[in-house]
Parts: C-alpha cells; structure tokens; sequence
C-alpha cells in the first residue's frame, strides 16, 4: 500500500479536528447558558451518572448472566466498601474466574 | 496547594492498565489491517478518543471509505459534547484558553474519575489535565508496543480486561449516588439504553439515553416540587 496515503491523513484530520470541535463545544456553551439553578443545571447534573450507566448497561447484558452477577458485586462491593479499585477488581475477577473455569 | 495534576495522574493509574491492554489491542489490529505506524500515531496524539480509533482501524481497508469512516468516528465521540457540558462546575474560574487547552485531555476514563472527585473534593482543571496525560501515556505506549510485538498479549479477555471498563464505568456511576431521587432516573436511563442499543446500529444509543435519562429526572422533579 501505498505509504502516504492522503485519503487516511483527511480522515484522520477530520476526526480529530470533529472530536475536539466536541468536547469543547460542550464546555463552551454549557458555561454561557447555564446558570446556578434550574432546569438545565438539574439536566447538566444528571450527565455524568445517566452517560455511564448509558455505556455500560448494555454490556452488562451482553456479559449473559454472569455479567449480571459481576454488575452486583460490584453493586455490593461500592455499597459496602466505596471502594472504586476494589469494585473494580472484584467485576474483573467474576468475569475472569467465569470464562477460565466455566467455558 | 496541592498537586492537582499528580493527583490526577495517580487516580487515572489503575484504569491506566486496562487502557494500557486495549492499547495493546489496537496495536496489533493496526498492524495486521496496514495501518502505518506513523498513522497510528497521529490518531493517538490528535484524536485521542479509544473506541472511535477501534472502529476506524476496523474499518481500515485498501480503498478507504471517507465518508463512512469519518461518520462513524464522530457519532461515537458525539458524547463527548456531553462530557464537555457536564465538566462545566470544574472550569467555573478558568480563563476560555484553559479550557481551549485541557479539553483535549478528557477522554471517558480521565472524565469519569474527575466528576467523581468534584463531588468530595475542591479541584483544579488539572486533576483533569494530569488524568488525561496518564491515559494518554498508557494508551500510546500501548498501541506503539501492540503494533511493534504483534501478540504479546494475545486474548485480554480470558483475564477479563474487556470488563475492566464495564467495571469502573459502572462502579463510578454507583459513587455518584446522592439520593432516593436518582433512583428512578437511573432505571429509565438503563432501560433505554437497553432497547435504543438493540435497534439502533453503533453506539449512538449512548447519547440518546443519556438525553433522554437526565431529561426524565428533570420533569421528576418538577413534578415533586408542584405536589
């Protein structure tokens, strides 16, 4: 192929430039329309827990049941302990111990 | 005054290795789909956004498909407007270049575990910053060596790394937790998720769900406020 393939360094170009356009776009209206209170500061609120529960509750499911039961280790795990590397450890273990012991 | 930036960059550490594994990963997909090194490179420095990478080396062909590659790649980062948004309270006393600047860094991993450190500590962008440099240290390291040894680890999955993100994705969203109020919003959220991933192609579900669930805890609450 050849080495210096144009086609790949617009694609590349453009992502990148798309990407940062972005994530500081989002910085940079949020900040000029949103005040202390209200509707939208309740909205902003809620981002960060509903984008990750957004990202990884379809996986869990694709885990099948043993996700399910990683997904509530790891449920028991922050409740009891707070911990976020040891819930992490305890998910990554269920799934490990699964598929090297039980496939 | 403490060393937010190191901070930062130690907290990132351990989901670091994961990202280090999946950098890995890529690695040898990029090599085996002709992806030059120089062009990985480049995607890593400039793009810096993991599963979009993945989905254009997927795509990486003999001919390559402008269109389609760059549509795909953007609908999967479009959460990060969102990322953007939601980063508004740590950039409250920051000039707009500080922001034109440190955006670059917030990548999910390094995002994640800067809002779970806004809720109990006073931070500086730069817990941010020193996040995204860790991630961006372990993943570049990981591509360059993935592409370079081709397998040397040649199934993450058997030691469950996959899940890793799962994991503290789905941990730190459990330490967001505030109240009996999130209850509900959280359910909805997950149960559209659910469905808009089963009909809808790529990872756009995401954004919809995400939408969608913050929106429904807002009419919650304005419905407990008007009884």
């Amino acid at each position: 192929m050849n080495s210096l393939d144009l086609n790949a360094l617009l694609i590349i170009f453009i992502v990148a430039l798309g990407t940062y356009s972005l994530r500081v776009s989002g910085l940079l209206l949020s900040s000029k329309f949103v005040k202390e209170e209200g509707d939208l500061k309740l909205f902003l609120d809620y981002l960060p827990s509903t984008l990750l529960l957004a990202l990884v509750v379809p996986s869990i499911l694709k885990e099948g049941v043993i996700g399910l039961i990683a997904a509530f280790l790891i449920f028991l795990c922050m409740y009891k302990t707070k911990s976020i590397l040891l819930s992490l450890i305890v998910g990554v273990f269920t799934i490990a111990i699964y598929r090297n012991f039980f496939i | 005054m403490k060393n937010d930036f190191k901070d930062g960059f130690m907290a990132n550490l351990p989901i670091g290795i994961s990202v280090f594994t999946y950098g890995s990963v890529l690695g040898v997909l990029s090599s085996q789909k002709g992806v030059e090194l120089f062009e990985l490179v480049l995607m890593n420095i400039f793009i810096f956004a993991g599963s979009s990478q993945f989905v254009l080396v997927q795509m990486w062909d003999n001919t390559l498909d402008i269109i389609a590659m760059i549509t795909a790649a953007l609908l999967i980062n479009l959460r990060y407007f969102l990322v953007g948004a939601s980063l508004n309270p740590l950039f409250k006393q920051s000039s707009k270049k500080e922001k034109l600047k440190y955006m670059h860094f917030a990548t999910d991993e390094s995002w994640a575990i800067t809002m779970q450190r806004l809720k109990t500590q006073e931070i500086s962008p730069k817990f941010l910053l020193g996040g995204g440099v860790c991630i961006f240290a372990t993943w570049f390291i990981g591509t360059v060596l993935g592409y370079n040894l081709g397998e040397f680890i040649s199934n993450p999955k058997i030691f469950g790394l996959d899940f890793a993100f799962v994991a503290i994705f789905f941990a730190l969203a459990l330490s967001m937790y505030k109240g009996s109020s999130d209850i509900l919003p959280w359910i909805i959220t997950s149960l559209i998720a659910i469905i808009s991933s089963y009909y809808i192609e790529g990872n756009f579900y995401i954004v919809i769900a995400a939408i969608l669930g913050s929106y429904s805890a807002v009419i919650l609450h304005k419905r407990k406020s008007h009884e």
